[in-house]
């Protein structure tokens, strides 16, 4: 009775079996992302502009990780969900400049 | 339409994907979590604005211990490696396996959350309350937000668990159990961000 | 299968209405309750404008005035007019794109009832003594504890919060079923225009009303909890709130209008006999006004201080909004151009909706530029062109779409003679209201102040806008008449009762049995019944072969789910903690059933479907 059930047969055809290697290996980039962070805080020593710039980039390299393999993201089929969470991200840019712009002057 | 077709008999390799139910119930949640993005995000900037007024309270150099945000931050990146491990048993229709994973998801949700109510508390004691500063309300609402969106989660994958015992993994369950799983993901990629900007950045002050 | 055995649980009467799942009675509650509110909130319309007929006038209080204006915003924006949208969509988005319902019809039903328990929540305010007060904005410090002592400002605070969580389904809701539950054949570029400026209207409300629950999360905190986010004194800011009302509350804005462009398209190319001119172009265009409608949100701000660079910024993203909007006046033109048009009373208000929008567009690039917006700021100016745009822009598409889908959700055509005498008071009206408001905000009449000094050039034209207000009120108890006197009558309209009818919608039966299509048609074009009736055709060509159909199970659930937020808000507002977890604890237990016990639905056989068991 639907319409659309070649979004399903894609994956069901195949049947490949996903190892969990990727998954590890994601969880070790997570893993090694986090203690880059903590470290170059815990050390102290570097300049704070620069440790904010390592900060933000360990953290959205991390995102981007976490979301392509264990929200499945990478996968077939997830156009609208990855329509629906960069638009979420665009207006979580916006706020994020204007809290750190236009709040106090 | 019909719900279930694949109810006895053979399960599909991706039963969460197998009915238009299901399909929907996965799109709509992800349009969920794009609504949830924008929620943090507000609350993101919220405390990023107000950060730096600390009043007469302590500053978060002083307040915040790296160790525990770390073991936190593991703790919950752990979890995310079980539910997904819980995902792919789902996928290989191992059912028992997949209880398994949920479990230790559960747990280790637990911990954190031991570890929020701990820390939070410490703080209390340290003249950090909702109502001392700007700086601590945001924070307060920031991380809290975070911390009951875990206890939602594992509240809800423990309903899982006893509806998996009950009903068994059908295409009207494995959904269920699929979102679940993403929203418990969801959850660890906004704690990454809260580290970073709270936490990290905050010590770097 | 053996699904078919499940009985089928059908409920009668009030019981019928309070467990519907079903998208088109949803859509006829939301019409009742929003027409409800927007007749409340018309009344404090009236009210305000006696208030104002003459200098110094007394009769309303500076407190009760307050509360008239605050009210009358919120009512109309929140709880009036998108829930009329809402009730449009529901009537129509699943048939216009061939589905059998929405994507999740419970939480369909559980977004009408959080909505309506929300508003019964905000407007139980004016029993209890306690009414908001600090403006629709309910700008900090005016709404903070320090300033606005008592519940007022909390009724506001939660009974948003809870309506909006119903918007929130709905936007959700409504996208999932657009992108998943389109009939064979019906791509994104073959979709009616109604159903593109819902699918973006959805994304908005999905991405903005999240930062509305934060800021009446956070005002709610500061009120109940003493926490310090709007506190200058603890270190909080004020300007925090104006953003983040703003960064929803513009995006609010287009959620209000892309529908009603969506009905006037509809509405235009129907009575004009022709295919919507610039289709394509009308898509982007949407789709492009979604997109500025999020960065624009400081030109509300543009006295708060924000600097010169901001201020430029906002004010050009702002003005560049008149781009893409200018292309949609064009096609509506162009559409209407050498068409045979008819006046039925929709496609007046259709029609008379081109020029009255154009004119709130053209105010609102004149408020666009930033350094004339001081002058304007805070004056009548304001409140005429707000009122251009939603009244003139957004009430006219829905007294359009009304019109135009009353035979489709009721099964009875309006009356026409009436309908027009409706246009014509309304639109007479609605220009002596909000014309001369224009002059008075220009002479510097300030808004939201209860009243005004003689000898100052004032009075004659606030009469008028009086007169006027008065005008569209009988406009409205009109339209009241009409529908009392069409409901007395027998059920008789056409499958196409307008007979140019270009959209799925029109191919089924007027009231749609509740399966809507007994067969899902199969679309083979853009305007897919006018492709079909062009080639000679009687009914669409079916996508499947005949069948029983699958419907979801009415529920009592999403009812006390409502009520249980209904108590919980009562229970923050007076500080009683027992009723504000107790009422969670009711919505909690609600979804944990919802939970458990799976819905397995019913069939609708094929000699049943013979029957036509209507809605």
């Amino acid at each position: 009775m639907s319409s659309h059930h070649s979004t399903s047969e894609g994956g069901a055809k195949r049947h490949r079996t996903e190892g969990p290697q990727k998954h590890i290996v994601a969880f070790i980039l997570s893993l090694a992302l986090t203690v880059i962070a903590f470290a170059a805080v815990a050390a102290g020593e570097i300049n704070t502009t620069f440790t904010y710039i390592i900060l933000v980039a360990m953290a959205i390299v991390q995102v981007f990780v976490q979301l392509a393999f264990w929200m499945h993201m990478k996968d077939k089929g997830h156009l609208f969900p990855i329509i629906g969470i960069v638009s979420g991200c665009f207006v979580v840019f916006l706020m994020v400049i204007m809290a750190l712009y236009w709040v106090w002057w | 339409m019909s719900t279930h077709q694949h109810a006895e008999g053979q399960l599909p390799h991706e039963p969460e994907k197998a009915t238009l139910e299901g399909r929907n119930k996965i799109l709509g949640f992800w349009l969920f979590l794009g609504a949830e993005t924008a929620l943090f995000g507000t609350l993101f900037s919220a405390f990023l604005a107000l950060r730096h007024n600390i009043g007469d309270g302590p500053s978060p150099q002083h307040l915040f211990e790296l160790p525990m945000v770390f073991a936190a931050t593991m703790i919950l990146l752990t979890s995310s490696l079980m539910s997904v491990f819980a995902v792919q048993a789902m996928h290989r229709h191992k059912v028992k396996e997949m209880v398994g994973w949920l479990i230790a998801t559960i747990v280790l949700g637990l911990a954190f959350l031991g570890l929020e109510i701990y820390e939070f508390n410490t703080y209390v004691s340290e003249g950090h309350k909702m109502t001392t500063s700007a700086f601590s309300s945001s924070f307060y609402t920031l991380v809290g937000f975070h911390g009951a969106h875990v206890a939602f989660g594992v509240l809800w994958i423990g309903l899982l668990i006893l509806q998996i015992f009950k009903k068994g993994l059908t295409v009207v369950t494995a959904p269920k159990i699929y979102v679940s799983a993403i929203y418990w993901h969801f959850i660890d990629v906004v704690w990454v961000f809260i580290f970073t900007v709270v936490y990290l950045m905050g010590k770097v002050g | 299968m053996a699904a078919h055995a499940h009985t089928v649980k059908r409920y009668r009467g009030l019981m019928d209405w309070l467990t519907t799942v079903d998208h088109k009675k949803i859509g006829i509650l939301y019409l009742i309750a929003g027409g409800l509110f927007f007749l409340i909130g018309g009344l404090e319309a009236i009210l305000i404008r006696i208030q104002l007929i003459k200098p110094m006038n007394n009769f309303v209080s500076a407190d009760t005035f307050n509360e008239l204006i605050t009210m009358h915003g919120t009512t109309m924006i929140f709880l009036a007019a998108m829930p009329l949208l809402f009730a449009l969509m529901n009537a129509v988005i699943p048939l216009q794109i061939g589905a059998r319902d929405v994507a999740f019809p419970f939480l369909n039903a559980l977004g009408f009832w959080t909505f309506f328990f929300g508003g019964l929540l905000l407007n139980i305010s004016w029993f209890t003594g306690h009414v908001p007060d600090a403006g629709w904005t309910s700008y900090v410090p005016l709404a903070s504890p320090t300033y606005s002592e008592g519940a007022g400002v909390d009724y506001y605070v939660l009974g948003l919060q809870i309506a909006g969580i119903g918007t929130l389904l709905g936007g959700i809701n409504f996208m999932a079923t657009i992108i998943n539950m389109r009939a064979p054949g019906m791509s994104f570029m073959r979709m009616p225009m109604f159903t593109w400026t819902i699918f973006i209207t959805s994304a908005l409300i999905v991405f903005a009303f999240p930062v509305l629950t934060v800021g009446l999360v956070a005002l709610m905190f500061d009120r109940l909890f003493f926490a310090n986010f709007f506190e200058t004194a603890a270190g909080g800011s004020g300007v925090l709130w104006e953003h983040i009302f703003w960064v929803f509350g513009h995006p609010e804005v287009y959620i209000l209008i892309l529908p009603a462009f969506g009905i006037i398209s509809e509405v235009v190319s129907t009575f004009s006999r022709k295919r919507l001119f610039g289709y394509s172009s009308m898509v982007f265009a949407t789709v492009l006004i979604a997109f500025l409608g999020f960065m624009v949100w400081a030109h509300h701000m543009f006295t708060t201080g924000l600097g010169p660079v901001a201020n430029a910024l906002f004010s050009i993203a702002t003005m560049l909004i008149a781009v893409p909007t200018g292309i949609k006046i064009f096609n509506w033109l162009f559409t209407l151009w050498g068409g045979s048009i008819r006046f039925t009373a929709a496609s007046l208000f259709g029609i008379g909706f081109i020029p009255t929008f154009v004119m709130g567009g053209v105010t609102g690039v004149m408020l666009a530029s930033a350094p004339a917006d001081y002058q304007y700021h805070d004056t009548y100016f304001v409140v005429a062109h707000f009122h251009y745009v939603i009244v003139g822009g957004l009430m006219f598409g829905i007294f359009a779409g009304m019109f135009y889908w009353w035979p489709k959700m009721f099964g009875r055509l309006l009356n026409e003679t009436l309908g027009k005498i409706t246009f014509f008071t309304f639109f007479i009206g609605f220009h002596l209201t909000f014309f001369v408001q224009h002059f008075l905000g220009l002479l510097g009449m300030p808004r939201r102040v209860w009243t005004y000094l003689d000898g100052q050039g004032l009075n004659g034209m606030n009469l008028i806008s009086t007169i006027g207000a008065i005008l569209m009120g009988i406009a409205t108890i009109v339209m009241l008449i009409n529908i009392a006197v069409t409901s007395l009558k027998r059920p008789n309209a056409a499958n196409d009762p307008w007979e140019d009818g270009r959209t799925l919608e029109w191919s089924i039966p007027s009231p749609p049995p509740e399966y809507n299509f007994k067969q899902i048609p199969l679309v083979r074009g853009y305007d897919a019944w006018w492709k079909e009736k062009m080639e000679g055709k009687k009914a669409m060509t079916p996508a499947e072969p005949p069948g029983p159909i699958h419907m979801p199970s009415p529920s009592i659930l999403p009812f006390f789910m409502s009520v249980g937020l209904f108590i919980s808000g009562f229970g923050f507002i007076y500080d009683k903690l027992f009723l504000a977890i107790g009422g969670l604890a009711v919505t909690l237990i609600c979804m944990l059933l919802r939970s458990v016990f799976d819905d397995h639905g019913f069939h609708i056989e094929e000699h049943e479907q013979e029957k036509g068991v209507t809605a």
